[in-house]
């Protein structure tokens, strides 16, 4: 019995007190926020550094084909630094907006190769089937290629998003207060971390569990019309 | 209906087609035989414009297809293709293979297409099908279902490009039956194909394709019972016989009876008589290789196997340049098969399977013809 007296005692000065569960939800939205606004800037810059690599113009594919090496090689916390203390320093730009933009440039590097990887893997053959039966070069892209590729990109894509939003824990670095950053105040506030972090594991498992479920739905709905 | 003129194409510094003019009316069905590489696809792709040409044109229904102006994705329309691979589009089934062209690129309706699919499905027996995905079905559904899928555009003419050389052999009989039917309701087909009976029997011309073009044509009979020029004379000489080179001492036996077999099995010669074939062909390679070679030098075997049509003989020829020995004489001396060694008793089954044995030394090349 005293045991769970503990933990219930534990809980409530962790997360009661002061009403700290309602800066986790803070911290919860940050996160979120970043994540997903990481993750649609990241998907549309991809697919036009994917759509460079696949340019007649050799230059656009150089530049796409350096800044996927540059971007994938270093870690995202760098380019957030240096976004942070170098390139935005003189502007008074929201912390959450410079964190978006990082992880907008980075996560755009893996998800071009994400995409590459997907249309490579589509047959050229099939390709060539639906031009043979008069389909037109972006008619064949849209109805032949494109199905397939997402198909192929999906279960790395999904991947992505779970990194991503475990990535964004850095972002307490430059001084927002994310999920983690506001885990870590907690906990150094009350001197007894560990259910604070028990609970921000939790809460971080769910996201993922959350998205995978997303992912499954949508799945589902596209073989149901398909 | 086609008209193609001083068409010309290369990749890079291969020239592949120089100069090739042909003329397809329409109801005609056309095979195009001929060596791998010798451009037969190519050709066959620049009909539809899939491969642009480097000069030339090509004409379908008077239209310059490689006429910039003019719209590829119509004429295409009207050109059917069928892939040696298939390339069913994988994410869709079956019906929305068959579909997608008709209502996507010439904006069928939906119940239309899909009622016009199931009627074509039925010609080759593959409605049950109709919602399973390419990769449930064998080669053989497959290449139907792709060919539903090119009629399904209602095209004038329908290309083939090697249907049944993908295919396993079980399965080459069915993808043949419906092109014959095809062929028997009056399409205009072209068919780029290795199998050499059905091109016979269906085309009313054949193409045979070598030195980057069309080096000779006629209608079935004349190409391959009287062909008249030196290299449609050794195409159609190779496809009548079996050759088989020997360059090893530990060559590979069992490989060369199994070409022989089926070789044999292509003019129904009966098993007795493929056996004894099999016989003469083992007996005399281990004797050549046995007393014509020292064991220091590769030796160098060619044998050639031909069956007549008309005296139903087949004819064994085998060459080498090893030493000079006419094992036969030597059986013949002694007469009733007293033979020594297991060689001997070889070359003296031989002798008595044979019809008709003869040996003779040209210029270093000992050569032996066997008739049984």
């Amino acid at each position: 019995m005293e045991i769970i007296d503990t933990i219930c005692g534990s809980i409530h000065a962790n997360l009661i007190e002061g009403k700290a569960y309602l800066l986790i939800l803070a911290g919860l939205k940050t996160t979120l926020v970043i994540t997903l606004a990481g993750l649609f800037s990241g998907t549309i810059l991809g697919a036009l550094f994917c759509a460079m690599n696949y340019s007649k113009n050799r230059l656009l594919g150089f530049i796409s084909k350096t800044y996927i090496v540059i971007v994938r090689g270093t870690p995202v916390l760098l380019l957030l630094m240096l976004l942070f203390y170098v390139v935005f320093a003189r502007t008074r730009m929201d912390a959450i907006h410079i964190a978006v933009i990082a992880f907008g440039l980075n996560s755009a590097a893996h998800i071009a190769e994400i995409m590459k990887a997907a249309l490579d893997s589509v047959d050229p053959g099939q390709v060539m089937a639906a031009r043979a039966l008069g389909f037109t070069r972006s008619g064949a892209f849209y109805h032949v290629t494109l199905p397939q590729a997402s198909r192929h990109a999906r279960p790395v894509y999904q991947n992505t998003v779970i990194n991503l939003i475990q990535w964004t824990s850095v972002v307490g670095y430059i001084t927002i207060a994310d999920l983690t950053r506001v885990i870590n105040a907690i906990g150094a506030r009350t001197a007894d971390p560990f259910s604070v972090i028990f609970i921000g594991i939790m809460i971080y498992l769910m996201l993922a569990y959350v998205t995978y479920l997303i992912f499954r739905l949508s799945d589902r709905k596209k073989r149901a019309v398909g | 209906m086609i008209k193609v003129e001083n068409l010309s194409k290369s990749f890079g510094s291969l020239k592949v087609l120089s100069a090739v003019n042909a003329e397809i009316s329409k109801g005609e069905c056309i095979a195009i035989i001929g060596p791998s590489g010798a451009g037969k696809s190519v050709f066959l792709y620049c009909l539809n414009a899939l491969e642009t040409p480097d000069s030339g044109s090509i004409r379908i229904n008077g239209a310059n297809i490689s006429d910039k102006k003019i719209d590829i994705n119509k004429v295409r329309e009207k050109v059917g293709m069928v892939h040696q691979n298939f390339h069913l589009f994988s994410h869709l089934t079956v019906l929305e293979n068959i579909i997608l062209a008709p209502v996507k690129v010439r904006k069928m309706s939906r119940v239309a297409a899909v009622e016009r699919a199931c009627r074509l499905l039925a010609t080759v027996s593959l409605v049950d099908k109709k919602h399973a995905y390419p990769d449930e079905l064998s080669g053989g559904q497959k290449q139907r279902i792709a060919i539903v899928r090119a009629l399904a555009m209602d095209p004038e003419i329908l290309l083939f490009d090697e249907p049944t050389s993908a295919l396993d052999p079980t399965m080459v009989g069915e993808v043949l039956a419906v092109i014959r039917n095809l062929a028997k309701q009056g399409f205009t087909m072209v068919i780029v194909t290795h199998e050499m009976n059905f091109a016979q029997e269906v085309a009313h011309r054949v193409l045979f394709m070598e030195e980057k073009g069309i080096y000779e044509s006629g209608t079935p009979d004349e190409i391959f019972n009287d062909p008249k020029k030196a290299k449609t004379i050794a195409f159609i000489k190779k496809l009548k016989t079996f050759n088989y080179n020997v360059r090893s001492f530990d060559f590979d036996l069992i490989a060369m009876s199994t070409q022989a077999d089926l070789f044999c099995g292509k003019y129904n010669i009966d098993r007795k008589r493929i056996n004894n074939v099999n016989l003469v062909l083992e007996e005399m390679t281990t004797y050549i290789l046995r007393h014509g070679y020292e064991k220091s030098r590769s030796p160098d075997i060619a044998i050639m196997v031909e069956y007549g049509d008309v005296d139903k003989e087949i004819m064994i020829e085998i060459a080498h340049d090893g030493k000079n020995i006419d094992p036969f004489e030597k059986i013949s001396f002694m007469a009733g098969g007293k033979g020594s060694d297991t060689d001997d008793l070889g070359i003296f089954m031989v002798k008595k399977i044979a019809a008709d044995v003869r040996f003779k030394n040209e210029n270093g090349l000992n050569k032996f013809k066997i008739r049984i």
